[in-house]
């Protein structure tokens, strides 16, 4: 005689027994094949000149192929919601902390601007030498010349012209 | 009524598989991928501050990105993407043998995701030592400006990214892959049927996550345009 077992205020028939849904193989091919198409078409794009809108092409069908990897291969769309719920929410916090972190730092700008932030690189930009890699910009000359001599910096080469 | 609970249930069999702190098999199913998830979630979050680092960076300084990153290169990184592509599509395949209590096809398929996986890391070793001999090294070690390559702006901040990026990609593929050894192990103790296979199910999550990020990393970092 079997203690019953309720789930959700029904008897649970066979409590032991999985009841997770198995996929057809059928069903993993077909992700397959479009997960690979949809990379040639991620490849593709990029050889179109689609300017700014680049990105967000790529961006959607990376969001495509995550999808399939997600629903059918991570078996979202057959599992308890809860889980789906908690997925989704991950991504509401990551939209959350990208949002609020871009809003912030593209309002620095003006910020910076009023309150001369960086005025020593803003001018040193506008006398035609910007920040450069290999260019050692410290401002005290001992320091300076102490990590060009250890990076074995040649300072003619770097104040050669670029080539374009 | 407790009695009878209690004494009824010594005739009742449990499956060995369900702890005694759940009611049902489904219920420490779903229990056991819901901690997965949430440690999935963890993941997630923790790559999602690299990429915000990635997009901000390409926010200010866009020829920059664009002109550093025609130094990655792109067969490479779209061989990896089809190599990772497949790794999760054998992975998903294992977990289905394990449910339908196959254990050499999951032995078979484990085999072929962790083959799938070191072809990544070797292409990604080439991929590393091709940009080490060009001086291209993360952060304040770049020097490729000392092997004759003048990129325009600060090209170190966006090497440093990518480096950090891919590397700690790389990480989670070589711990997938421990972890997979050891599944493989426990399945050639055949210890994995229809009853028993949340291990290998969770196994496949964790590597689905990797195969996700991936997906992610690729057209950002590579195909810049």
């Amino acid at each position: 005689m079997m203690s019953a077992v309720y789930l959700k205020g029904k008897t649970v028939i066979n409590p032991d027994e999985n009841p997770e849904h198995v996929s057809p193989v059928k069903s993993y091919n077909a992700v397959f094949a479009g997960l690979l198409v949809l990379t040639g078409l991620t490849y593709a794009v990029s050889y179109m000149s689609l300017g700014a809108a680049s990105l967000l092409v790529a961006m959607i069908v990376a969001v495509i192929k995550a999808s399939l990897v997600c629903a059918y291969f991570m078996h979202l769309k057959y599992d308890n919601r809860y889980h789906v719920f908690v997925f989704v929410g991950t991504i509401l916090f990551v939209a959350i902390f990208f949002g609020f972190t871009i809003y912030d730092i593209t309002s620095r700008g003006k910020i910076n601007d009023e309150q001369e932030t960086f005025a020593r690189l803003r001018d040193q930009a506008a006398a035609g030498e910007p920040l450069k890699v290999g260019v050692h910009n410290h401002p005290n000359p001992q320091v300076l010349q102490e990590s060009m001599e250890k990076h074995h910096a040649k300072p003619e080469q770097e104040s050669m012209p670029k080539s374009p | 009524m407790s009695h009878q609970a209690h004494a009824s249930a010594s005739s009742h069999e449990h499956s060995p598989y369900v702890a005694h702190h759940f009611d049902t098999m489904g219920q420490q199913a779903s229990a056991a991928k819901l901690g997965m998830w949430l440690f999935l979630a963890t993941e997630i979050l923790m790559f999602s501050g690299l990429f915000l680092a990635y997009f901000i960076c390409r926010m200010f300084y866009p020829e920059m990105v664009l002109e550093a990153h025609e130094y990655l290169n792109k067969t490479m990184g779209g061989i990896n993407t089809v190599v990772l592509i497949t790794s999760s599509y054998t992975m998903a395949l294992a977990v289905r043998s394990a449910q339908v209590s196959n254990t050499p096809a999951l032995k078979k398929y484990l085999l072929a995701t962790l083959a799938c996986a070191a072809t990544f890391m070797v292409v990604k070793y080439f991929e590393y030592t091709a940009k080490f001999e060009h001086g291209m090294y993360p952060g304040m070690y770049y020097e490729a400006h000392l092997h004759g390559y003048d990129i325009q702006g600060l090209p170190h901040i966006f090497f440093g990214i990518y480096f950090i990026m891919t590397g700690l990609h790389g990480v989670h593929v070589l711990v997938g892959m421990g972890v997979m050894i050891w599944i493989y192990v426990r399945a050639s103790r055949n210890e994995f049927s229809s009853k028993n296979y949340t291990a290998v199910e969770n196994t496949g999550l964790y590597w689905h996550l990797v195969d996700l990020v991936w997906i992610f990393l690729f057209p950002l970092l590579y195909l810049v345009k």
